[in-house]
């Protein structure tokens, strides 16, 4: 589904963000990764739904070279990666509903249509009563629910999501993860970038790590959680 | 999709971009406004010019005075020939005719003239030019030529106060050309840094839509039609203050310059086709400007 074939990032004048990366991830897998802050984790989410381009080395998604795709065919590639930001990312003068609806909007379903699949997209993360309420009247684990609404509403097959809990409390956390299980037991593809250790040892996942832009180790989540306990 | 519901969608778009920054549509609108109406008057002006100049130019007459005894025959014979070959219109005065007008400028000497029994002054043709001849270098090949006919004695077609009339008028039209092109530059340049002032307050919005797989197209077309909304809306103020200031100033602007219009001139400050260029403009300006602001911000 995924594959990184000695990708490296650098920006002119400074130290390379990513080096010589090899990573495969395989459809429906559920993936953490992990790292300390500036490690290259959202750099290496952003070269996978082309919002940075590799400096070397090749990205496939879904069988398709992204670190050779063509500027005009990126946003038919992104309408199947969602992404659930850091930082939101959501219009603040405009309702919940309309901010979900972006996503259908942008692949031209009828506004009827829309509105019901974003109904049923709310009503699956919780927030169907709240479609009409601006997102600065949401509390921060409601506007994370939104984001992951908008980023879930067409079926994308695979979900990047950059921190998505690095704002929450320990029981919004719990609710958000909860939320991108249930979307990875649907048959999505799920990429959590996380510096969250707590996260790691409670859903056992395989997980990457990457230090210093370089990967260092590719863990089962199983294995991993026993060596975390057995510190 | 069909076309009316993509549109559909690109106007809901726009009218959301209006209802959530009304200050900024408000100022492009206005900045809009102001510029137009800013050419607008430059060619209200100019048009104004240009009809003193046409005024002032239409009264080039040479005057082509006779030998004393030229048959009328012959006189009609030149007249007919100038007005076959150069154009304009040539009118034969005699000498009597002459001879009463100079009484009329000059009542003091009146009794002095009336006591000529035949006039001492010569019959002439005044042959008033055509456009194509109110220039001091094909008058002066004219004259040239013209003193070469034997009935003719002389050739007076005001040298002096033609070529002054002419750099003035040289003058003038190269500095509303001028005028209207330093207007047009400023005009643009500010109505193109509103637009991308209006644009940029919306980049995040811009940088969502790229990042849930909008393309180039779906972002462009609101703001486009935003564009074209605010320039239609710009130019109709920009027409409706031109109107208004022509109302109230133009008897008094055309009462100062009115002995510089010929007697003919039906001046108009706005015209229909003022009107429709200032909205044309506007939508052009409004159109392209958003164009062009947007573009910047598509690299997502």
């Amino acid at each position: 589904m995924i594959e990184l074939f000695h990708v490296s990032k650098a920006y002119p004048g400074d130290p390379p963000v990513l080096h010589d990366i090899n990573l495969r991830i395989d459809k429906g897998e559920f993936v953490f990764l992990t790292g300390p802050s500036g490690a290259g984790k959202s750099t290496l989410l952003k070269l996978i739904f082309c919002a940075e381009q590799a400096t070397r080395g090749q990205i496939l998604v879904g069988g398709r070279n992204v670190a050779r795709i063509r500027e005009s065919a990126v946003p038919f590639l992104r309408r199947n990666i969602g992404v659930v930001f850091q930082d939101f990312k959501l219009l603040p003068h405009r309702t919940v509903e309309d901010n979900v609806a972006l996503t259908l909007d942008v692949l031209g379903v009828p506004r009827h249509e829309a509105r019901e699949r974003v109904y049923q997209m709310l009503k699956r993360v919780g927030l169907a009563h709240k479609r009409d309420v601006l997102p600065p009247r949401l509390s921060g684990g409601e506007q994370q629910r939104v984001v992951i609404a908008r980023a879930l509403v067409n079926d994308p097959t695979i979900l990047l999501a950059d921190e998505p809990t690095g704002n929450l409390d320990p029981a919004r956390t719990l609710e958000i993860m909860d939320l991108l299980g249930d979307v990875h037991v649907r048959g999505t593809t799920v990429v959590v970038a996380t510096h969250d250790i707590s996260l790691l040892t409670r859903y056992q996942r395989r997980t990457i790590r990457i230090e210093a832009g370089r990967l260092v180790a590719d863990e089962d989540g199983v294995a991993l959680a026993r060596r975390l306990a057995g510190r | 999709m069909s076309i009316s519901s993509k549109l559909g969608s690109a106007f809901r778009s726009a009218a959301q971009g209006v209802r959530h920054g009304p200050f900024v549509h408000a100022v492009a609108v206005l900045t809009l406004a102001i510029a137009l109406f800013t050419l607008g008057l430059a060619r209200s002006v100019d048009g104004l010019v240009q009809a003193m100049l046409d005024t002032l130019g239409g009264s080039v007459t040479v005057t082509i005075y006779l030998e004393d005894q030229t048959p009328d025959a012959d006189a009609q014979v030149l007249l007919k020939t100038l007005e076959e070959q150069v154009g304009g219109t040539a009118v034969l005065v005699p000498p009597r005719t002459s001879l009463e007008r100079l009484a009329r400028e000059l009542p003091e000497l009146s009794g002095l003239l009336d006591a000529f029994e035949d006039s001492p002054l010569p019959a002439s043709i005044e042959h008033t030019m055509p456009e194509s001849h109110r220039d001091p270098e094909v008058l002066r090949r004219l004259s040239d030529v013209l003193a070469q006919v034997p009935a003719v004695a002389d050739v007076d077609w005001g040298e002096e106060s033609v070529t002054r009339l002419s750099a003035i008028a040289r003058g003038m039209r190269l500095g509303g050309l001028v005028t209207f092109l330093i207007v047009l530059v400023a005009t643009v340049t500010v109505v193109a840094a509103t637009l991308q002032l209006a644009i940029y307050a919306r980049r995040e919005e811009i940088e969502i839509q790229k990042l849930v797989g909008a393309t180039d197209r779906f972002v462009r077309v609101p703001f486009v039609i935003e564009g074209l909304m605010q320039g239609l809306l710009g130019g109709a103020l920009a027409l409706g203050a031109l109107l208004l200031l022509a109302h109230l100033a133009a008897p008094r602007i055309l009462g100062l310059v009115d002995f510089l219009l010929a007697t003919e001139t039906r001046l108009q400050l706005v015209s229909p086709r003022l009107g429709l260029e200032l909205l044309g403009g506007g939508a052009l300006l409004g159109l392209c400007g958003s164009m062009l602001a947007v573009r910047r911000f598509l690299r997502v």
